[in-house]
């Protein structure tokens, strides 16, 4: 029942007055995990014991203090390429099927210093790559509105199991849309950081350059309480950002009218027509941020395949040197997709690579001017709803361009918030796309148009 | 439509990669590979040799 399940800012209401006990809404997450996960496939590995334990400490502190935050005693999960400390960390590979890191990615020890209580690791895409993947040791997470559907990836356990309620929120993680495929398909809110944000320490890489770590929750404002955790300086991680960090969830509410916001038409309608219904989900929600108040331009930047190219360009070479030493001796221990992503970068030079990146600054600098009178642009997620799980193409690479890699190139906060359902009741989503560091920016106007649509209501039928 | 790459030279990048792959592998690599070439053409721009890649940067105050 979609009431059984809260957001994490219910839940943190109802635990700051007493109303909600950590352990009993850790038990009723664990409950939906055991009814629910043989069909799912979500987790690789539950914490079932330490949740537990978590959870009842977190209701002692609670009762003698009150909460340290709206993160204290609320269940969640670890996409499992971020690494925990004492608790095996597979990539879902049998490469590392038996690691046990001796230490947490810094993402983890955040949500854990915010009182959090993990249920466990989370299925994902091999090295966060390819998938959906038969041949693994683990099977692929399966869409919960319709198990014969695909969750996209590679956060897929993370996708699967925030809509299913089997946590309140997850990490995932991002190289070419690897949280907002699955927000999208799973029909939750997924946002990807601006590239700096959030640490990438302990996590391991798909693409150093492009690789971000963010929230995936049932709402935006949920999104908010993650990001509020997560984001911070991290000497750590080369690339992390050292500046101050806004209260996001204040930014929340206040309203949108005003709002500057560009849709980059082309994209969605002639770079990579998507389907009718995820047309009509777009359109309708260009439609309700224009009558929130919201000031509706066009955007024209170059072609979406000139994004791809560039950020598959780098992607594929950029994979092939984090894991060169397994490609060259332990090759065919990778599943039979991440091979097939490994076998490519044979024939990207090192000029191709240099190329894509000066194009990168090309297209960052194009993306600059487009936005300068704009707070947001918007354009699609996934060209379709889930697609059947046994149908998705193993050389998905040449399949028409996506809509998500372009702002992993630019390094820009992006966003999938829930846009309606098809026909056939899967989830349709929109992509909201903010300026560097403007998460404030973006979960306000996805928070805005979640309470001024009832997608929120719903919840899959399995549930 | 046949790949455009030679056998010599799609034997090469392979050995100097480090792959070592089967038959029916070589075989289904060889058919997609022109897609790689297809994006390295769509990323080279008429840009001049002064153009800087965006991985180029200056020292932060913590690399002094």
């Amino acid at each position: 029942m979609a009431a059984a399940i809260p957001t994490i800012a219910e839940a943190a209401r109802q635990i700051a007055a007493k109303e909600l006990s950590p352990v009993e809404l850790t038990k009723a997450c664990l409950d939906r995990v055991h009814k629910l996960d043989n069909e799912l496939h979500a987790f690789i590995h539950l914490t079932e014991e330490r949740a537990l334990a978590e959870a009842r400490a977190a209701e002692a502190l609670i009762m003698a203090r009150g909460p340290s935050g709206p993160l204290h005693g609320i269940p969640i999960g670890l996409k499992d390429i971020v690494d925990t400390k004492g608790i095996p960390t597979t990539c879902q590979s049998k490469l590392l099927q038996d690691n046990v890191p001796d230490a947490d990615a810094t993402c983890a020890t955040r949500l854990a210093n915010a009182g959090t209580v993990l249920i466990g690791k989370l299925t994902t895409h091999e090295f966060a790559d390819g998938g959906p993947s038969f041949d693994l040791p683990w099977p692929p997470a399966r869409n919960p509105w319709n198990t014969e559907h695909f969750t996209a990836g590679s956060s897929s356990g993370t996708g699967a199991a925030v809509a299913s309620g089997m946590i309140l929120c997850g990490i995932g993680t991002d190289t070419g849309g690897s949280i907002r495929g699955p927000a999208a398909l799973c029909g939750i809110a997924g946002l990807k950081p601006t590239y700096g944000l959030v640490s990438r320490a302990g996590v391991a890489p798909a693409a150093f350059s492009l690789d971000h770590i963010g929230p995936m929750a049932w709402t935006a404002e949920d999104c908010a309480i993650m990001l509020q955790a997560l984001a911070g300086h991290d000497p750590k991680d080369p690339a992390s950002a050292d500046r101050p960090i806004p209260d996001y969830r204040a930014a929340l509410g206040g309203g949108i009218k005003g709002a500057r916001i560009g849709v980059i038409h082309h994209f969605h309608e002639t770079d990579n027509k998507v389907g009718h219904d995820t047309q009509r989900g777009i359109s309708a929600a260009i439609e309700t941020l224009r009558g929130l108040g919201a000031e509706i331009r066009e955007v024209q930047l170059s072609p979406l395949q000139d994004w791809h190219a560039c950020g598959t360009l780098i992607s594929i070479t950029e994979r092939a040197a984090a894991y060169e030493e397994w490609s060259t001796t332990r090759l065919h221990d990778f599943g039979e997709r991440m091979r097939s992503r490994m076998m490519l970068s044979a024939f990207v030079s090192g000029v191709d690579y240099v190329q894509a990146v000066r194009r990168r600054r090309e297209l960052r600098a194009e993306l600059k001017a487009a936005m300068a009178d704009l707070d947001l642009v918007v354009t699609a997620v996934q060209p379709n709803e889930a697609p059947k799980i046994d149908a998705v193409p193993r050389w998905d690479t040449f399949q028409p361009p996506g809509f998500m890699m372009p702002f992993n190139v630019a390094g820009y906060p992006a966003m999938s918030v829930c846009a309606g359902f098809a026909a056939n009741g899967l989830p349709v989503a929109v992509q909201l796309v903010g300026k560097p560091f403007q998460e404030t920016t973006v979960l306000r106007i996805a928070d805005a148009f979640e309470k001024a649509t009832p997608f929120r209501d719903k919840r899959p039928p399995i549930v | 439509m046949p790949s455009r790459i030679t056998d010599e030279a799609f034997e090469f990048l392979i050995a100097r990669a480090g792959l070592s792959l089967s038959d029916a592998e070589k075989a289904e690599l060889k058919d997609v590979c022109d897609g790689i070439a297809a994006m390295a053409a769509r990323v080279r721009q008429p840009r001049g040799r002064m153009a800087e890649p965006a991985l180029t940067y200056g020292f932060a105050e913590e690399d002094l």
